[in-house]
């Protein structure tokens, strides 16, 4: 498209939003003004450039703002030069070139990152601005379900047995200090995550060790796992950190302070500014090395701590902030009402279980947890959060691959309910069960309500018991401590978690006790077997249907009762462009840009 | 001579009343259920890893073992780590306190500057129009719960008139000027970048104003309740009687006969909103001790909550020994010894 029929589509926009009363008189005249004024800053551009075919094609000011990496392709090009064994996975990868001047964004986070360590936590604030200072393997963020595609690896292979792993780095990939990001430093971080043991290591920890990593070359990284698991690109999702930087920087901790607030990545963004719990300044590497793949990129963005949904709401609407996370369904009337704001409502993986303790009477009849599954009231949940929710239709998130549709969930059927209840020694009810939820947390008491209400019509009580999370935490540790019903929300972006995590009973039937992800204590042999054997499983069609098995032996078992799974609510600024849902509460700032020309158009 | 030895003893008095206070702390806040340890150490956590936190924390020890490390620790400025964020707390303190304190003290010279007034105007109007503007004034300031009030002044100065920044302590599109001491505005100060501490007041005045609103309501009903009493006394009858001016009177004998009860008073606000003002910085993002120590508490992680009690007890201390020896000064009757 030419850059005339470009603005002339933009004025078109501005003037069609206009007549349709989307934006005010002033707006239209402000957004026209800003078209016109670019128009004659680009003619001032193009007098005073040389005038060359190039400069023609992308005549914007981002060119002089060294916006348009030249090399803007390296991992692609690399990965399409390099031959693809049999057997060996390619990863492609696309960019485009930028075109408009880069700006800052301000992004209002509602949870602070205290650390960005790429081996320490995995709260959702520090994995995001994490991946933007630190490259990591793979990329995940091209869309949900999520993708694997290439960052730092360009290909790898896996024996069959998925025991052995090969993994192909780029050769372009370069650290913010020059040097190249190569095999050593990929053995160096991830041996640095499983030495500190820090949550960042859980899912590494029960698959490798300190001699797991190798490095036959420069840029090939070879891993021998302890036992075999056939998810390994999911769960290398540490960042890769620069083995020199962080030994100048050891401190007697492995740099464990010093990466707190500094880094040592090789990512699009690097640190400007850390001020600890109030706001976390990044600016963009201009001449990064895989590229930026929107029209345009940010200039750097700003991370700032804003807690508080209302607070969130007014910096939105007042245009102190670009981006908001973590909003509430509450905001959104308001939020849709504004002319240059809009909304991105996506349902992910946070999923909410009221999860039952399958060792401890009554939940422990397989029965009288039917009885509960077809006595919840799901739609009145959904019209409680005004229609925010979505019920659960299996057991696991629609969007996780390899979920089984006809595995089926549950609805509410009192008549199914009330013959499973016949069938318990509880038939004519006179328990009173005990439900624990996150203190402050309505949405949870709520489903309590709704427990209380609909179990009453059996002549069951619920006692609602809202308790601090720690509190919570430590109740489940064994099945003695928990009580018969906790409500807990959980999500993981491997498939085979959701089944190892939750229902694998070695990790919570062991001296330590178990954890929230465990709380329903079930013990099932067969099942164990089954999610051992899908976790060493290669072959696709197999782990299919070990997937489905799996996916009907807990709807069959009903060790918990899956609700729904909770949105994920971002509010933007219109002019912010590229957004891409990924299953994430925040955003992928990399593929970002603003452009102020849409400031006053809500995308479509 | 009496005085500094009253001084030295105050001091001392310091000791036994903070090692009460962290022996409280430290046995309430283990003494809590639930475990901080599977809660740092994240779901899927390995037994292993479990038991290496555990290690790493002390928490594997004898219960006052645990109480004497951590103490022996303190005294050599060790306060220990966040087991949440693996800071460690005297850094984090000294990242914090500072929003704080500069917070609270702009806080107290609003209620002070506007409450005395306030307070002397109701006193010398008894029962008329001032007098009861004030009094809805105080009662209003006294009842409107203090989020319900932050938010309606986001709404009304960010939102709607956009004269002043919703939260934070700077603006979000600026860069963060340069700290020195850590208090931002007096760094900006420092920096003589006027432009950088303009933006930074702008982001004070909002929470500052409405933690100030309660003060301004006490100071000035209780001032005027003084100030009444003072003006009803034999002694001012007198002085007027010699034809002394009204405006002398009031502001050269009244006001310092009065503020006896305003400092006292005024003693325990500062002390309390230097480590309650939670609800004020969870509105505005603050990120200030009130809010640092309520994460730290909800999690259980008992280091940040033993490192702020500490801190904020030993400022209570050294604010009520500095409003005893203001009393000194308001009335040279009063002794030390």
């Amino acid at each position: 498209m030419s850059l005339d029929a470009e603005k002339h589509e933009r004025l078109s926009e501005l003037f069609s939003a206009y007549c349709r009363g989307r934006i005010s008189r002033r707006d239209f005249v402000r957004g026209a003004a800003a078209i016109g004024g670019l128009t004659a800053l680009q003619a001032l551009l193009t007098a005073c450039a040389a005038p060359s075919p190039a400069t023609s094609a992308a005549p914007t000011s981002a060119a002089a703002a060294g916006a348009a990496p030249t090399s803007a392709a390296p991992t692609a090009a690399a990965a399409a030069a390099t031959p693809v064994p049999p057997g060996a996975t390619q990863l492609t990868a696309t960019q485009a070139p930028s075109k408009l001047a880069p700006q800052r964004l301000v992004y209002a986070g509602g949870q602070d990152a205290p650390t960005i360590d790429p081996s320490d936590r995995t709260d959702y604030s520090i994995g995001a601005l994490s991946m933007q200072v630190y490259d990591r393997l793979f990329r995940y963020e091209g869309g949900w379900p999520q993708p694997i595609d290439p960052c730092l690896c360009t290909k790898y292979e896996a024996s069959p047995d998925g025991k052995e792993w090969t993994l192909h780095l780029t050769d372009t990939a370069k650290f913010h200090d020059g040097s190249p990001v190569t095999a050593e430093a990929v053995q160096f971080s991830i041996n640095r995550t499983l030495q500190l043991q820090k949550p960042q290591a859980n899912s590494l920890l029960p698959i490798m060790n300190a001699q797991s990593v190798q490095t036959p070359d420069q840029y090939t990284v070879k891993i021998t796992l302890t036992q075999p698991y056939s998810e390994l690109p999911r769960v290398l999702v540490q960042g890769i950190m620069n083995p020199k930087l962080v030994k100048d920087n050891d401190g007697g901790d492995n740099g464990a302070t010093w990466l707190q607030s500094h880094e040592a990545g090789s990512g699009p963004f690097t640190i400007k500014n850390w001020t600890v719990g109030s706001a976390y300044e990044l600016d963009a590497v201009p001449e990064y090395w895989q590229g930026w793949p929107g029209a345009s990129r940010l200039a750097g963005f700003t991370w700032k701590i804003v807690r508080e949904n209302t607070s969130q709401r007014i910096g939105l609407i007042s245009k102190e902030f670009d981006v908001a996370d973590t909003l509430s369904a509450d905001d959104l009337p308001q939020l849709d009402a504004q002319p240059h704001l809009n909304s991105a409502v996506n349902y992910g993986i946070l999923t909410g279980y009221t999860k039952l303790n399958d060792q401890k009477e009554p939940t422990n009849n397989a029965d009288f947890r039917h009885f509960l599954a077809y006595a919840f009231d799901y739609e009145a949940f959904k019209q409680v959060v005004n229609g925010y929710a979505q019920i659960l239709t299996g057991v696991i998130p629609q969007g996780i691959p390899y979920f089984d549709a006809s595995v089926g969930g549950f609805k509410t059927d009192l008549d199914q309910a009330k013959q499973y209840l016949a069938k318990t020694p509880w038939a004519n009810g006179g328990l009173t069960l005990d439900y624990v939820y996150v203190t402050g947390l309505s949405f949870e008491k709520q489903i309590g309500e709704i427990w209380l209400s609909q179990l009453s019509k059996f002549n069951i009580n619920v006692n609602l018991i809202p308790k601090v999370w720690p509190d919570i935490v430590a109740g489940c540790k064994t099945p003695d401590s928990s009580p018969n019903m906790n409500m807990i929300f959980t999500g993981y972006n491997v498939t085979d978690q959701w089944f190892f995590y939750q229902w694998y009973s070695p990790n919570w039937d062991r001296q330590t006790g178990g954890d929230f992800n465990t709380c329903s204590f079930t013990k099932d042999p067969n099942f164990n077997g089954l999610v051992e054997k899908v976790r060493a499983t290669t072959d696709e069609t197999e782990k299919k249907n070990l997937y489905r098995d799996l996916q009907t032996m807990i709807h069959n078992q009903v060790p918990d009762i899956p609700i729904y799974v909770q949105p994920n609510i971002l509010g933007f600024a219109n002019r912010v462009q590229g957004y891409k849902y990924f299953g994430a509460i925040s955003v992928d700032f990399w593929r970002l840009w603003l452009d102020d020309s849409k400031a006053m158009v809500k995308p479509s | 001579m009496r005085l500094r030895y009253y001084i030295v003893r105050r001091v001392l008095l310091f000791i036994p009343v903070l090692i009460g206070l962290s022996v409280i702390t430290f046995v309430i806040s283990h003494m809590v259920p639930g475990d901080p340890v599977g809660l740092a150490a994240g779901p899927g956590a390995t037994p292993q890893q479990l038991d290496a936190l555990r290690r790493s924390y002390g928490m594997d020890k004898p219960f006052p073992l645990q109480y004497l490390q951590y103490m022996l620790n303190a005294l050599h400025g060790d306060f220990g780590r966040s087991m949440m964020s693996g800071h460690s707390v005297w850094d984090d303190l000294r990242a914090f306190f500072p929003n704080t304190l500069e917070l609270v003290v702009l806080a107290m010279l609003i209620a002070l500057v506007i409450g005395i007034p306030l307070g002397i105007v109701s006193a010398v109007w008894r029962d008329k129009w001032p007098d009861q503007l004030s009094r809805i004034f105080a009662l209003g300031s006294i009842s409107m719960p203090a989020f319900w009030l932050a938010i309606v002044l986001q709404l009304v100065l960010s939102m709607t008139l956009h004269v002043l920044p919703v939260g934070g302590i700077y603006d979000s599109r600026s860069t963060m000027p340069t700290l020195h001491t850590g208090f931002l505005l007096v760094d900006t100060l420092l920096n003589a970048d006027p432009a950088a501490f303009g933006l930074a007041l702008q982001h004070t005045i909002l929470p500052a104003v409405t933690l100030a609103l309660g003060p301004i309501a006490f100071i000035m009903r209780i001032l005027r309740a003084d100030v009444l009493e003072t003006l009803s006394s034999d002694w001012v009858k007198m002085v007027r009687a010699n034809g002394m001016p009204e405006r002398v009177i009031l502001f050269k004998y009244v006001l310092k006969n009065s503020l006896i009860a305003t400092v006292s008073v005024f003693g325990f606000i500062v002390g309390y909103s230097l480590g309650g003002s939670v609800v004020i910085e969870t509105v505005f993002d603050w990120p200030g001790v009130g809010l640092y120590a309520v994460h730290s508490a909800i999690a259980l992680d008992f280091q940040p909550v033993m490192g702020v009690t500490l801190l904020i007890g030993l400022l209570f201390l050294v604010v009520n020994l500095a409003t005893d020896l203001t009393y000194g000064v308001l009335d040279p009757r009063i002794r030390y010894g």
